[in-house]
């Protein structure tokens, strides 16, 4: 186990580059998630720390190596891929010893090895099937198993769920988050899907453009988002953004509404103000700050998603569940000032 | 209409699958499964083309079976298969490995490959016939002499004859292996071999555990393919010994060169069928026996 550090990396390919200069420091057995939209650079950072990429510049250090120049099977690392990357042709048992083809170890000692790794992934039974006789979970089981055997200083997973089906998904991303409680290795860990970077990680590292936009823990990156980005693409349904004045004063809607909060500027600045689905709602006793018609409703059952449509645009808010306001009704809504989230309107950075 | 109307939807599809085979389905009845009964039939049979057929019954086969130019022949067929088939599984596996690796002017080579493949097998013969005549007109014995090597005499030997042919013949099916094989190669996910990378496993591992069995359909589909052909071969034989066909002694002589001979130069059709019999069980045969072993898990 080691930690793992990223210093000033960069990606070229040909002359467009695609990552600008990543720094990150991952603790030992720590779980970080790498998320953002397809692009973002996540992937290829990811397979710059496997060494399936070259670096262009920077430095990824591993333990206490630099390992730029390294080869993968150096690096103390494995990997699960995204499509699994288990050999039709072989059964579990091969595929699980070919993680251990280039190791030292004797055979009853690879052995034991599968044996215990079959055993923590329960799926002792399944040792001697083919991957065409296994369920999309177990196979997924099948590439964490041939990762694990190598007992590797850090485990890459490169988007390793976006292949089940959502149910399924929910399941495995418990066992993963189960299994890195168990075994305790350092897990860097790639996604598109917000909510598994929210569910499972210790840290969550935001990216956008090749770039890091926010790292932090995932209560963090949700109370606490550092630009309009971050606090649109962590959480569902996606923060309102409406449009907003802050001056000397306070902070204006465009509505016309004042807000009293701390913040204030010196000069008078366009902002984005920020406002999550979950906090706005329809409560007579607290600072009414909108009101629209209801367009649509969205029955979740314990609540009513309603989409509403104010003169400074169209925001999602949060009904009763058995009560909802019937599409066409004019609603006012509320929210407390302290759930407000406040964006520069050039910059999108958080005011603070 | 008020029939059609009522059909389910899978009935509607199989009426307009045969509407549309009806016209192929004719054609090859008439064109190719009648000829085919038929040669079974004449295979039993006396006929000259004019004259009346007479029923001789087993005759043909055993007059086949006691004739020692068919041993020669049947021998002959199955060296171009046994030699023919694995040195061009071999090239143009080897060939399509390396050039999947190559990005450099990797078009222009796939197309240099391809070339023979369209090239016509008559024009080919001849220019390889040209090669490997004797000084100063062969290319072969001509760089051979200028390095002080004796003349080879390359198809009027009757050992060096069939290798003689049969490279042309390889030559000839390489570029179509060769596209084959990338397209097989291609289809193997490359995160199979980023795996393997990051196991560590070295390239022979990786080609022998990985690469070769992946491909298991690709070769299947290849072995049975080219065996067809070689089992077939025919024109570049031809060709390349038209003045003596079935060169020096028989030496190169295949199967179908002989149905050829005994049916156009000897007018015995009936003897001809039998050959032809022959030659469609054992490309059953050898076709069965290669699926059969090649497609089993």
């Amino acid at each position: 186990m080691a930690k793992l550090s990223l210093s000033k990396l960069t990606k070229a390919y040909n002359k467009t580059e695609v990552l600008h200069g990543i720094d990150l420091d991952v603790a030992d057995g720590e779980f970080v998630v790498f998320v953002g939209p397809s692009g973002c650079g996540k992937s290829t950072t990811l397979r710059m720390i496997a060494g399936l990429e070259d670096i262009t510049s920077g430095a990824i250090t591993i333990g206490d190596r630099v390992v730029n120049n390294l080869e993968p099977k150096d690096r103390d690392i494995a990997m699960v891929f995204q499509n699994y990357a288990i050999y039709p042709h072989m059964s579990v048992r091969k595929n699980i010893a070919f993680g251990l083809r280039s190791s030292k170890l004797s055979k009853p000692e690879k052995e034991q090895r599968i044996a215990e790794v079959a055993h923590i992934l329960d799926m002792t039974h399944l040792l001697d099937r083919k991957p065409n006789q296994l369920s999309g979970g177990q196979r997924q089981r099948v590439a964490i198993g041939r990762a694990m055997v190598r007992d590797p200083a850090v485990f890459l997973f490169d988007e390793p769920l976006s292949n089940l089906d959502a149910q399924l998904r929910t399941q495995m991303r418990l066992e993963i988050k189960k299994l890195h409680q168990r075994v305790g290795n350092t897990i860097v860990f790639v996604t598109h899907d917000q909510v598994e970077a929210m569910t499972m990680a210790d840290r969550i590292v935001i990216m956008k453009d090749g770039h890091i936009q926010q790292v932090g823990t995932p209560a963090d990156v949700y109370h606490k988002p550092a630009n309009a980005f971050v606090a649109q693409f962590i959480g569902a349904p996606s923060m309102n953004m409406v449009p907003g004045t802050l001056s000397a004063t306070g902070l204006t809607l465009d509505n016309g509404q004042r807000i009293n909060t701390n913040l204030a500027a010196t000069t008078q600045r366009v902002v984005h103000v920020g406002i999550r689905p979950d906090d706005l709602t329809i409560n007579p006793n607290a600072l009414q700050i909108l009101s629209g018609v209801v367009t649509v409703q969205e029955p979740l059952g314990s609540e009513t998603l309603i989409y509403v449509d104010t003169e400074i645009g169209e925001v999602i808010a949060k009904a009763d569940g058995r009560t909802p306001p019937d599409v066409g009704t004019r609603v006012t809504l509320s929210v407390a000032a302290n759930n407000l989230h406040v964006f520069d309107g050039e910059t999108g950075e958080a005011v603070q | 209409m008020q029939i059609y109307a009522n059909l389910t939807i899978r009935q509607k599809h199989i009426i307009w699958a045969w509407a549309f085979l009806a016209l192929p389905v004719l054609f090859y009845g008439i064109i190719r499964f009648y000829p085919t009964g038929n040669a079974f039939l004449i295979s039993f049979q006396d006929w000259n083309l004019l004259g009346k057929r007479t029923w001789t019954g087993w005759d043909n086969y055993i007059k086949l079976w006691n004739d020692p130019v068919f041993w020669k022949v049947f021998k002959n067929t199955f060296a171009y298969l046994l030699i023919g088939t694995p040195i061009s599984l071999f090239l143009s596996f080897l060939i399509a490995y390396h050039l999947d690796k190559l990005r450099f002017m990797h078009g222009f080579l796939r197309m240099l490959y391809f070339l023979p493949f369209m090239t016509s097998a008559v024009a080919m013969a001849w220019v390889w016939r040209w090669f490997y005549q004797g000084v100063p007109i062969g290319l072969f014995n001509n760089m051979l002499a200028s390095i002080g090597i004796p003349q080879i005499e390359f198809l009027n030997s009757t050992t060096n004859a069939l290798p003689a042919v049969l490279a042309p013949a390889v030559w000839a099916g390489l570029g179509f292996q060769v596209i084959i094989f990338m397209a097989g190669l291609r289809a193997i996910p490359t995160s199979y071999y980023e795996a393997a990378k990051i196991d560590g496993v070295g390239w022979f591992t990786i080609l022998t555990q990985i690469t070769i069995p992946l491909l298991r359909p690709t070769i299947v589909f290849i072995v049975v393919f080219s065996s067809i052909g070689f089992l077939r071969i025919f024109d570049h034989v031809f060709n390349m010994t038209t003045n003596n066909p079935g060169g020096p002694l028989n030496a190169t002589k295949p199967l179908v060169l002989m149905i050829y001979d005994t049916a156009f130069n000897g007018f015995d059709m009936g003897y001809a069928s039998a050959q032809t019999v022959v030659l469609f069980l054992i490309l059953l045969v050898v076709s069965l026996i290669q699926l059969r072993l090649l497609r089993s898990d």
